[in-house]
């Protein structure tokens, strides 16, 4: 097995604020191998966001603290890195996509503008003129699409120091570079789109650029926090179906962030289950939502409104995910779980560890009736 | 915003001149202003006014060179004293003459550069000391780091000042320093500056947190990039704004403390001085107050004008809106329509 570009190691967040201390994430462990989607599905507030923000360090320290684990991105453990070389870390090694598309774009600059920036700082990192922490040209390998040009490294040096009009060839060269990426995002008319400023476009296309932006920096892995989420449905749809053919063209690592488990199913290979903070199961898309191991990713699972089904009440799970200040301890979904005994209640709780009765090994499950989840209704 | 006849291919539309994108520039402005007839009218006035105040600095000083003795811009000398005393408007004096026979129009005219580098002066500085102590209070303001204590520190030496009215304060300041016009000008200057300081933060604030600062940082920007090229792009408007409204208000302020009779000696025409100094013929040689009057409210008012209309056309999404509410069919509406289908 290739080695992982992710390997998170037992990380615990923690919010301290004036109410509390909120455990956002206990002993989470995630691993990603190149090419590879792995899917994180979970409740608001069971910490999906704190997690796709802790990996590049987005979180703000204080109020959030990062209490134990480890984060080895390409073999550097991100949580000893210093502050000043964070940015170096980010855009090319780990890209972005967020929820909100409104405000993702600065309501200041053309469209053009803000794709350059990210093209920049890549071109700036390939080329040796910006430091970086890898080498930038390294794993993310684009199937399609010609080898990047390395510029002319004396021209860029002096650029910033000339007068605008003498910048028309570097602009002439970024530009290129730009319509590629909205052109790759499927963006019909990208000359006119270049001109534009973010208030003018709707939230699909803000979102599209938004990819454009976070894919132009060729990310070895790209995080997308609820990437839909704020998209109504149908161009929901257009945006999955986009993505969905940019991982064929782009293989990069994914880290795909959703409330919903139709889109993970459709975008994700491996799938982790967040409850309350703790990964309770974890394993091959297909496998876990065939063959569930947890009782909590069964009961979600059950939970999914079929059709226009209209046989009764929907099968809602009862009781409520626990307050993040207050988690129950040992498993935390114990005072929800129908199979709950008295061991579940006692610290610590279950680990995860290969499910009883899976088929694969690379399903894991943290329960110890695990072998008992198929029983349930 | 060119026409849109021919969106041709990308070369052509990239390689325009310079001069071509002035002309474009210019003609978004006169397409801004004929569909703002206010924002017009404040930038026409803005424009007399700037004009005249440099003619009458100018005009004595460039004769002074060139004819060996200073001509004055102003009909009269405006410290002249006449024994036409007392007259109302005529042709002569155009806005009348005051109790010793000084010509009014002359008078006003001649306070007009002290009283814009007033308000342009004192406005600018507390803009550059009160944004850039703002800015830093605003942007590193994490408790328990050294930038938080210096935050808090800009901060609570703010408040004392605000805690104060300005104006009191500024009389306080004028009158223990004595009567002059640079002691009062150190008065307003001491006294303005910790309004922008509160503005400039509270804007930082709304914008470090903002959405796309988050994921510029997830790009790979650096801190300090990030500080000027997203957090200070978008402070420029409000504080421009903020700025060009409040020369008026500096104005008034320092009117006030001359009127109150510390502020400039009685010779050096000022209009808050000649406010105070007429109010007293307000029934007998009512030309005198109310034109010294007036033209303190024109100045301001014209900034205000200049203000608003100024924040339409820097903000990116109300200029659009203004060039098509005086266009209708322009190259953004239709681009739209091309970006959905």
């Amino acid at each position: 097995m290739a080695e992982p570009v992710l390997d998170v190691q037992g990380l615990s967040v923690d919010y301290e604020v004036g109410a509390g201390t909120f455990h956002a994430l206990t002993d989470v462990s995630v691993q990603l191998t190149p090419g590879r989607v792995v899917g994180i599905v979970g409740e608001t507030g069971s910490g999906k966001s704190t997690l796709a923000h802790a990996i590049p360090r987005l979180l703000p320290e204080p109020p959030a603290r990062i209490r134990s684990g480890r984060i080895l991105f390409r073999g550097v453990n991100v949580l000893e890195l210093p502050k000043w070389k964070l940015p170096l870390l980010r855009g090319t090694g780990i890209g972005m996509i967020f929820q909100e598309p409104i405000n993702s774009l600065n309501p200041a600059y053309r469209i053009f503008d803000q794709i350059a920036e990210a093209v920049t700082v890549r071109k700036m990192r390939e080329s040796g003129e910006a430091p970086t922490l890898f080498p930038v040209t390294e794993p993310h390998d684009y199937s399609r699409g010609a080898p990047v040009k390395s510029g002319d490294a004396l021209l860029r040096a002096v650029l910033p120091s000339l007068p605008k009009r003498l910048r028309s060839a570097h602009r002439q060269e970024l530009m290129e570079d730009v319509l590629d990426h909205l052109k790759l995002v499927r963006i019909n008319d990208p000359e006119t789109i270049l001109d534009l400023y973010p208030h003018e476009l709707s939230g699909g296309m803000r979102q599209r650029i938004m990819i454009a932006i976070a894919l132009s920096a060729k990310p070895s892995l790209l995080i997308a926090d609820e990437p839909t989420s704020a998209l109504d449905i149908t161009i929901q749809a257009q945006v999955l179906t986009l993505m969905k053919e940019l991982m064929d063209e782009v293989r990069t690592s994914i880290l795909f962030i959703s409330h919903d488990l139709g889109v993970i199913a459709e975008m994700a290979d491996d799938v982790g289950v967040l409850y309350a903070g703790h990964l309770v199961e974890f394993g091959p898309v297909e496998e876990v939502y065939t063959n569930p191991r947890h009782p909590y990713t069964k009961l979600l699972i059950r939970a999914i409104p079929e059709g226009y089904k209209r046989s009764g009440p929907l099968p809602a799970l009862a009781g409520s995910v626990p307050s993040l200040a207050n988690v129950p301890p040992g498993c935390p979904f114990h005072p929800r779980c129908p199979l709950a005994k008295n061991v579940c209640t006692s610290d610590p709780g279950p680990v995860l560890e290969p499910a009883k009765g899976a088929s694969s090994r690379s399903h894991l499950a943290a329960c110890y009736f695990s072998d008992e989840v198929a029983r349930l209704p | 915003m060119a026409t849109n006849e021919s969106a041709g291919p990308l070369s052509s539309k990239r390689s325009k001149t310079r001069a071509t994108a002035l002309r474009e520039f210019l003609r978004g402005l006169f397409r801004i202003l004929r569909a703002n007839p206010l924002t017009l009218i404040g930038f026409i006035l803005v424009v007399i006014i700037s004009v005249t105040a440099a003619l009458v600095v100018l005009v004595p000083a460039v004769t002074q060179v060139v004819l060996g003795h200073p001509v004055l811009f102003t009909p009269y000398d405006p410290n002249g004293l006449s024994t036409e005393y007392g007259q109302a408007p005529s042709g002569s004096h155009l806005l009348g003459t005051d109790n010793l026979g000084r010509d009014m129009f002359s008078r006003i005219l001649a306070a007009l550069p002290l009283d814009l580098a007033i308000g342009f002066g004192i406005a600018g500085f507390a803009l550059l000391v009160g944004s850039g102590l703002g800015l830093v209070a605003g942007y590193w303001d994490n408790p328990r780091t050294f930038g938080g204590v210096v935050s808090v520190v800009i901060m609570r030496v703010t408040d004392i000042f605000l805690a104060f009215p300005s104006l009191v304060l500024a009389l306080a300041i004028a009158a223990s320093l004595g009567r002059g016009t640079v002691p009062s000008m150190l008065a307003v200057l001491l006294t303005w500056w910790p309004y922008y300081v509160r503005l400039t933060r509270g804007e930082v604030l709304a914008i470090k947190h903002q959405p796309y600062v988050v994921a510029a940082r997830a790009a790979g920007t650096s801190e300090t990039r990030i500080l000027f090229r997203h957090v200070l792009r978008n402070l420029i408007e409000p504080l421009l704004v903020y700025y060009t409204l409040d020369i008026g208000t500096v104005i008034v302020t320092f009117s006030t403390i001359s009127f109150v009779g510390i502020g400039v000696p009685l010779d050096v025409p000022e209009w808050g001085t000649m406010v105070e100094s007429y109010e007293r013929f307000l029934l007998t040689l009512p030309w005198t107050v109310l034109s010294a009057g007036a033209a303190i409210f024109v100045t301001v008012l014209a900034f205000s004008l200049f203000g608003d209309g100024l924040r339409d056309i820097l903000d990116p999404r109300s200029r659009r809106a203004l060039v098509q509410a005086a266009i209708p069919s322009t190259l953004p509406a239709k681009a739209f329509v091309a970006a959905e289908a």
